[in-house]
């Protein structure tokens, strides 16, 4: 690896635009096979011969969802505290949107009027504020339990994990990038957690899609305006591996979301300032260098008003 | 009358060639916006329409068309709308019951088969269909030993696609579950919301009650038997998750009835209730009018109206409005609302039957086990 900071790619679904060959091709990630992160996959992680042919590259699969799998089995300990982990991070999830319900519900109540006046600019901060409070207390809740797993299990030395974590370190080591897939984030987070992926991936070229861009951000932000139900809050699930800080990234936002709503849509800008709300639909896709901004083909954000405007590298 | 059929009798009766023609080339019922034209034809003295829906008369006369052999009623049906219904054909003493002969969309139930009428803006949802990109769930048989009903009751348990014993499932327990399979589609919908991941995988107990107008009527036995019998046997069997959010009970009609009951009976045990068309007579005063099988529903739901407690966090109820039973669903509503339960109820423009609890499937197990599609970014 040189001294260059390593190159960071992030698209959109690949479906139904497939745009990963094209997109390596243009970023210039550096000849070799890639390691590849499917645990978003779950039972389906090895079926990535369709991603090899996309990425014109041969795969080295990391198999952190299997090998997650293999673990709990062997060390019943370890997956006992892992699924108590769970069930707390469950727990104080519903617990944070209840509230979540209420203070979305007033920042938006407040955000519709239009009057121009400072009072009600006053009462439109604070109410963003609160919601932003809220935010910040659930992620160093969250975090909190998150530490306390990772102090008990560290993924460095800890017996059962430590051995699969230095064989994906090797794995990693003989590839020219790792390629994060799209899929269930909340478990593709977890597993890459619990192998302690975000060290591994630091000094990396990393190429990721949907959810494999979303575990990239400092913060992973759920969001649908189309569930059989409806319109649901956005949540903050937990903190990224922060590898590309200060984005928020909204994957098939223009799909999952009714971008015409603009106060709503604009409280995602207001929410989650100072990062960047990026919507990153299919075809689309940034680069960075680094931590800093190198190209982009597509993807927008969202500004306080909600307008959808493009996205200008420096 | 539909002006397509008007205008083929304008001038009396039609040519039997431009008849046929026309009972080959045209869908039945006839609808047009929202007045809807059923066609029979035949020898007859008079022919009814029968449909079962509580606000219409339960026979509505078809007249004879132009001294022809055939005969029409047209009803007004607001768009949305699905009713099944039947021909009554009388030929001097004789009436029978048939379905249309001209209409081939028919809904079967425990007691044979309807015609169905699907007025303006029916569809029947794609979810209920078979997707074969669904990957299909399997069902075994349990039989579980009951002290309360003093024997062994079998159930149907659903395990969905990729069933793992590591994995810990929500269960949901659903009364006259063979009948939800056979005539709601249970099964199919459960692959495609799952595949969908509109619902988590879930396992789902399917019981058939061998007298469900007793046991269902609100009967501590059965109460007592998925309490305490049913449910351990499952959570001794299968990984479930074991904890009140993650279950469920469902049914409809008596079956609504019965999983209020229980879970009433034995609360911060099942934490989700799925009800739909549940049959909630109750009395203010005097007597009920709904026959002497109601008569134990009719004492647990003036008890239940009295003393509601708080038998499940979130209860789905639905039911079509062209049952009676609306109005007690709709005066329950509040009932359990007041109760700081979390309560939404679907009206369907549909009446007492398997295919409005089909259809209703979808928004009440998606918003009591809210799937992943909200996790999944593809």
């Amino acid at each position: 690896m040189s001294d260059a900071p390593p190159k960071r790619l992030l698209l959109g679904p690949q479906r139904p635009v497939r745009n990963l060959g094209d997109a390596i091709a243009a970023a210039g990630v550096p000849d070799g096979p890639l390691a590849v992160i499917s645990a978003g996959w779950q039972e389906a992680e090895a079926d990535t011969a369709d991603v090899a042919e996309l990425a014109g590259r041969s795969l080295v699969d990391l198999r952190l969802y299997q090998r997650a799998e293999q673990l709990f089995a062997a060390d019943r300990d370890l997956y006992a505290a892992y699924r108590e982990r769970q069930d707390r991070l469950v727990a104080l999830q519903r617990l944070y949107r209840r509230r979540l319900k209420h203070l979305s519900a007033a920042a938006r109540d407040m955000l519709r009027i239009e009057d121009g006046s400072e009072m009600v600019a006053a009462e439109q901060r604070h109410a963003v504020a609160q919601l932003r409070a809220l935010d910040r207390h659930h992620l160093n809740r969250v975090e909190a339990l998150y530490d306390e797993f990772r102090d008990a299990h560290p993924p460095e030395t800890h017996p059962s994990i430590a051995e699969h974590r230095a064989a994906i370190e090797e794995a990693i080591g003989g590839c020219s990038a790792v390629l994060i897939t799209g899929g269930n984030v909340v478990v593709m987070m977890n597993r890459m957690r619990l192998f302690g992926l975000k060290r591994l991936l630091e000094g990396q070229h990393v190429i990721a899609w949907s959810a494999g861009a979303m575990v990239l951000a400092e913060r992973i932000v759920l969001f649908h305006d189309r569930t059989p139900q409806g319109r649901r809050e956005p949540e903050l699930l937990a903190a990224g591996a922060c590898i590309v800080p200060g984005y928020v990234i909204l994957p098939d936002a223009s799909r999952r979301l009714r971008l015409k709503d603009k106060p709503r849509v604009g409280l995602y800008s207001r929410r989650f300032a100072p990062d960047t709300c990026v919507v990153l639909d299919s075809g689309c896709s940034m680069s960075l260098r680094g931590v800093d901004l190198a190209g982009v083909n597509g993807a927008r954000r969202i500004d306080h008003d909600g307008r959808i405007e493009r996205i200008r590298a420096a | 009358m539909n002006p397509e059929l008007r205008k083929l009798f304008r001038k009396g009766a039609p040519k039997s060639a431009d008849l046929e023609r026309f009972l080959e080339d045209a869908r039945f019922p006839l609808v047009d916006g929202s007045d809807v034209t059923f066609v029979y034809r035949g020898d007859a003295d008079a022919v009814y329409l029968r449909c079962w829906i509580a606000g219409l008369d339960t026979a509505q006369p078809f007249q004879r068309l132009h001294e022809s052999d055939v005969w029409a009623v047209t009803i007004e049906l607001p768009k949305g709308s699905r009713i099944e219904y039947k021909f009554e054909v009388q030929k001097g003493d004789d009436r029978q019951l048939i379905l249309d002969p001209l209409n081939d969309v028919i809904a079967h139930d425990p007691f044979g088969a309807n015609s169905v009428c699907q007025a303006a803006g029916y569809r029947r949802p794609r979810w209920t269909r078979e997707n074969p990109d669904s990957r299909r769930g399997s069902i075994e048989r349990v039989t579980v030993a009951s002290k309360a009903f003093n024997g062994t009751r079998e159930a149907r348990v659903y395990l969905p696609a990729r069933f793992r014993d590591n994995r810990r499932y929500p269960l949901l327990i659903v009364h006259d579950g063979v009948d939800y399979l056979k005539f709601a589609a249970l099964e199919t919908v459960l692959d495609n919301l799952i595949h969908a991941l509109e619902i988590p995988p879930l396992v789902v107990a399917m019981i058939q009650s061998p007298d469900r107008l007793k046991e269902y009527a609100g009967d501590d036995r059965h109460a007592r038997f998925l309490a305490e019998e049913l449910l351990p046997t499952l959570e001794s069997d299968y990984p479930l998750v074991g904890e009140p959010e993650a279950r469920g009970l469902m049914g409809a009609s008596f079956g609504g009835v019965a999983s209020l009951h229980a879970a009433w009976r034995h609360p911060d045990t099942f934490g989700n209730l799925l009800l739909q068309s549940g049959s909630y007579a109750f009395s203010d005063i005097g007597r009920h009018r709904r026959g002497p099988v109601f008569d134990p529903v009719v004492r647990f739901m003036n008890e239940f109206r009295e003393n509601p407690g708080q038998p499940a966090a979130k209860i789905y109820m639905s039911c079509g409005i062209y049952e009676s039973l609306i109005y007690e669903n709709r005066s329950l509503l509040p009932r359990l609302q007041a109760q700081g339960i979390d309560v939404r109820f679907e009206e369907a423009r549909d009446a007492h039957n398997w295919e409005n609890w089909r259809d209703r499937l979808r928004n009440g197990l998606s918003w009591l086990f809210p799937g992943p599609v909200w996790m999944v970014y593809e």
